[in-house]
């Protein structure tokens, strides 16, 4: 017994001084590997296609010719609270008040601002699902309904959708609704029904200045790779970490 | 198209202040997600209070162990019906069985829940009762009754001592495990709301802890109501040396529950990160009377403030039980008030910080008050059935 | 083992359970589920297979080749011709159909145009704007601007 204790006081001093050792050598190796692990390669280098989308704020004019064709390519019940994609506008003050409206989702048009002169600035936010890599709606769905496509695109199973809504409280950029008719959570499909085809999704085929944009993110040459290269872009709520693949030219600061 | 909902909706847009996102406008967790917290809290609350006798061997509270194991049955038979009602699909509920997404905590509902109550709460009411079982299956006159303790006993009328040891040895273990098991039950719960970093008012690792501690506030309460309201039905004497060990524990529990609640609150206010201020415009206003007011001031200070008189000043008997009586009832609709507030309140902002949508609750309809009330005293019915069937006063009888 | 017996049973009783859970299991989940991922693989080309509305620019250009032609020198060379006229796959496949292209009467031009041409404060500033209440009030836009060759 005695010999035992000994033993096995021996064997603890050698694993704590072993375990230590191992600590203080990962402590110096760390810093290393930890740089090596932020870089991570976008999943659009290694998958063709991989669907990517960008909105460039300075072309948007508020026509929302985009939500009026998303409602009609997809049959998106028309009502002031069912949208795959809407226009906000965003109304900055001397005072550092911040006015954002979105009547109908931009469909019924913008009335003028009251105290014009009290403004420095007003511009168009168009919103849409933007299809994270790391989607916290794909995530908290109990049973796979809704998924990320082998092509980059979230979508929800329309026939296997429980119906609990998780997903629509998980998004952080209110991009899903619940369809009256379907019973289910709905969302932007990026036009899927379209893309497959080689056509434009229905917003970007009627914006008229070519704010909306997209395209193939795993073919260097087409537009929106160099968009994404070559712009300064920004995302939504990056700090939620959920790698937005619809990137923003010229956001400001108070966009939410 | 489901037009009562879209008429309801249409009225809504009036009511908007601030700026939403169009897609908010409809709230999409009803009171009935309001309820499933709240039962499955007092089913977590019910199981500690019982393991506290079993595992830590709390003798005074002997006589409210049977109890609350059927309080805690009870309601976790009725915890997922909320859940399945609210469902677009209440048909395809099963699916989470079928294909549970590992990452959902939703998903995880099902695993939890199922062996939570087949494993750990039929399997240890089961052992507890058997001695009465076999006994029941034999001299009980009723026969539909006696069919019913026939079919428990699964054939087996073996109630030697031996056996006996060992149910009880298997039912200690299963306690042991099922202390975990209940608060892991309810910490998902927290967690379905906590782990949602789109919306600050869930997103906090405090949020399962903080469910935890209300669970068990709301059960002790609940059990100790229950015991109450059984003994003046049955008009036997309360065992006040059992009343006083629960209402400690109630205290503790509510103590527990409200200083967490404020130290979230207090890092909020503190942090006051980019919600700040729609956090406490929603505090100020929509959430005043059902936060404030019924939540802090009526379910959690004024139980804390008679529970502590209890303990600081002798009272008579029936002094006590009156103190008792009104805190458990108080410390019920706070912790109702509670996830009110959390599920209802979490969804009153837009998550663009800049204004409010609104919840108008039915009235009839399958998501409205009335299912909401008959789906909240839909496990009393159970508890009563329950009680007829395996009175757990018998023993109690026996010992004291 | 005979006091034990009784447990035995619970134990049958889950295995029995747990098989039954099981086969059922094998039953439901659909056959296409967890192919791709985590989802039902078919849910994919369900989506590809979604009805259109909108034809695409090229379509157009079959029938109405001069409209585009002289489209395509103009300012409004970037907006596809489904952008005023409306979704029209309907018209394309059969032209004699009821989807006709939009084209608004002359008493709807002013709003129809000003949805894009009204000037505000929120478009970008040199975005071509107007009054649309001082820019010659009464008079239809298409007197002066051909929509398919504005200046």
């Amino acid at each position: 017994m005695t010999i035992m204790k000994n033993f096995s006081r021996k064997q603890f001093l050698k694993t704590a001084v072993g375990a230590a050792m191992v600590l203080v050598s990962k402590a110096f190796s760390t810093p290393v590997q930890a740089a090596e692990k932020f870089f991570r390669e976008p999943a659009w280098k290694r998958k063709k296609p991989y669907w990517g989308y960008a909105i460039d704020i300075n072309k948007c004019i508020g026509c929302a010719r985009c939500v009026d064709a998303c409602k009609t390519e997809n049959e998106v019940p028309r009502e002031a609270f069912y949208f795959r994609t809407w226009v906000e506008r965003y109304i900055l003050r001397r005072s550092g008040e911040v006015n954002v409206d979105s009547p109908n989702g931009g469909l019924d048009g913008y009335l003028p601002p009251a105290d014009p002169e009290t403004v420095t600035k007003s511009f168009f936010v168009p919103k849409i699902c933007n299809h994270c890599e790391h989607a916290p709606c794909v995530q908290v769905c109990p049973v796979g309904a809704t998924f990320l496509s082998e092509d980059g695109v979230v979508l929800v199973d329309k026939k296997y959708c429980i119906g609990c809504r998780y997903c629509i409280q998980a998004c952080p950029y209110g991009s899903r609704f619940f369809n009256p008719i379907t019973h289910t959570a709905d969302k932007c499909t990026l036009c899927y029904h379209r893309i497959k085809k080689g056509l434009k999704t229905a917003c970007v085929e009627v914006c008229p200045t070519g704010a909306r944009m997209f395209g193939d993110l795993s073919d260097p040459k087409s537009a929106i790779s160099k968009f994404y290269e070559t712009e300064n872009t920004q995302v939504l709520k990056p700090n939620l970490g959920t790698q937005c693949k619809v990137v923003y030219k010229g956001l400001d600061k108070e966009v939410r | 198209m489901d037009m009562a909902i879209i008429e309801m909706l249409r009225g809504a847009l009036g009511k908007v202040s601030g700026f939403i996102y169009p897609n908010e406008l409809e709230l999409q967790w009803s009171v009935l997600i309001v309820l499933y917290p709240y039962i499955t809290g007092l089913v977590a609350g019910a199981f500690v209070l019982a393991s506290l006798e079993r595992v830590f061997d709390v003798k005074a509270i002997k006589p409210i162990y049977r109890l609350s194991l059927l309080v805690a049955l009870a309601f976790l038979l009725v915890a997922p019906l909320p859940l399945n009602v609210h469902l677009g699909h209440p048909e395809r509920g099963i699916e989470i069985f079928m294909t549970p997404h590992t990452s959902s905590a939703m998903a995880m509902f099902g695993f939890v829940y199922l062996w939570y109550l087949m494993v750990v709460l039929l399997m240890e009411v089961w052992l507890d009762y058997r001695k009465e079982i076999v006994e029941w299956s034999i001299s009980e006159k009723f026969w539909p009754k006696r069919v019913f303790y026939k079919i428990l006993t699964l054939g087996v009328t073996n109630i030697s001592p031996r056996s006996l040891e060992i149910d009880d040895k298997l039912g200690r273990i299963l306690t042991i495990v099922g202390l975990p098991s209940a608060l892991l039950l309810h910490g998902y719960v927290g967690f379905i709301f906590g782990s949602i970093k789109a919306n600050p008012w869930w997103s906090t690792p405090l949020m399962p802890v903080i469910f935890i501690f209300s669970a068990m506030a709301s059960g002790i309460a609940g059990v100790m109501l229950v015991y109450m309201l059984a003994c003046w039905a049955r008009n036997v004497k309360i065992d006040m040396p059992c009343l006083d060990t629960i209402g400690k524990f109630l205290l503790t529990a509510i103590i527990l529950a409200f200083s967490l609640e404020m130290l979230e609150s207090l890092q909020t206010v503190y942090e006051a990160e980019e919600h700040f201020d729609i956090i406490s415009l929603l505090v100020e206003g929509k959430l005043f009377v059902s936060m404030i007011l019924i939540q802090i001031i009526m379910g959690s200070l004024t139980p804390i403030f008679l529970l502590g008189t209890v303990q600081m000043v002798e009272l008579p008997e029936k002094a006590r039980k009156i103190f008792y009586a009104l805190s458990g009832t108080l410390a019920l609709i706070g912790i109702l008030a509670m996830r009110w507030n959390v599920v209802i309140g979490g969804q009153f902002f837009s998550k663009s910080f800049l204004g409010f949508t609104t919840y108008k609750m039915e009235l009839a309809g399958r998501e409205g008050l009335l299912s909401a009330i008959g789906l909240g005293i839909l496990p009393l019915f159970i508890l009563a059935a329950l009680l007829y069937l395996l009175p757990p006063w018998e023993k109690t009888k026996e010992t004291i | 083992m005979k006091d034990v017996q009784h447990l035995i049973r619970v134990v049958i009783i889950f295995a029995v359970a747990l098989v039954g859970f099981l086969s059922v299991r094998s039953l439901l989940v659909p056959k296409s589920f967890g192919k791709l991922g985590h989802y039902r693989a078919d849910s994919v080309d369900e989506f590809a297979a979604q009805p259109r509305h909108y034809a695409g620019a090229e379509a157009c250009k079959k029938c109405h080749a001069q409209q585009v032609a002289d489209k395509a020198k103009s300012s409004h060379r970037g907006i596809n011709c489904e952008s005023c006229h409306g979704a029209l796959l309907g018209h394309v496949e059969n032209p004699k159909s009821d989807n006709k292209p939009r084209r608004p009467k002359e008493t709807e031009m002013r709003a129809f145009c000003g949805h894009c041409h009204e000037r505000t404060i929120s478009k970008p500033a040199k975005y071509p704007q107007i009054n649309l209440k001082e820019h010659n009030p009464d008079a239809p836009c298409n007197m002066c601007h051909q929509p398919h060759q504005p200046k």
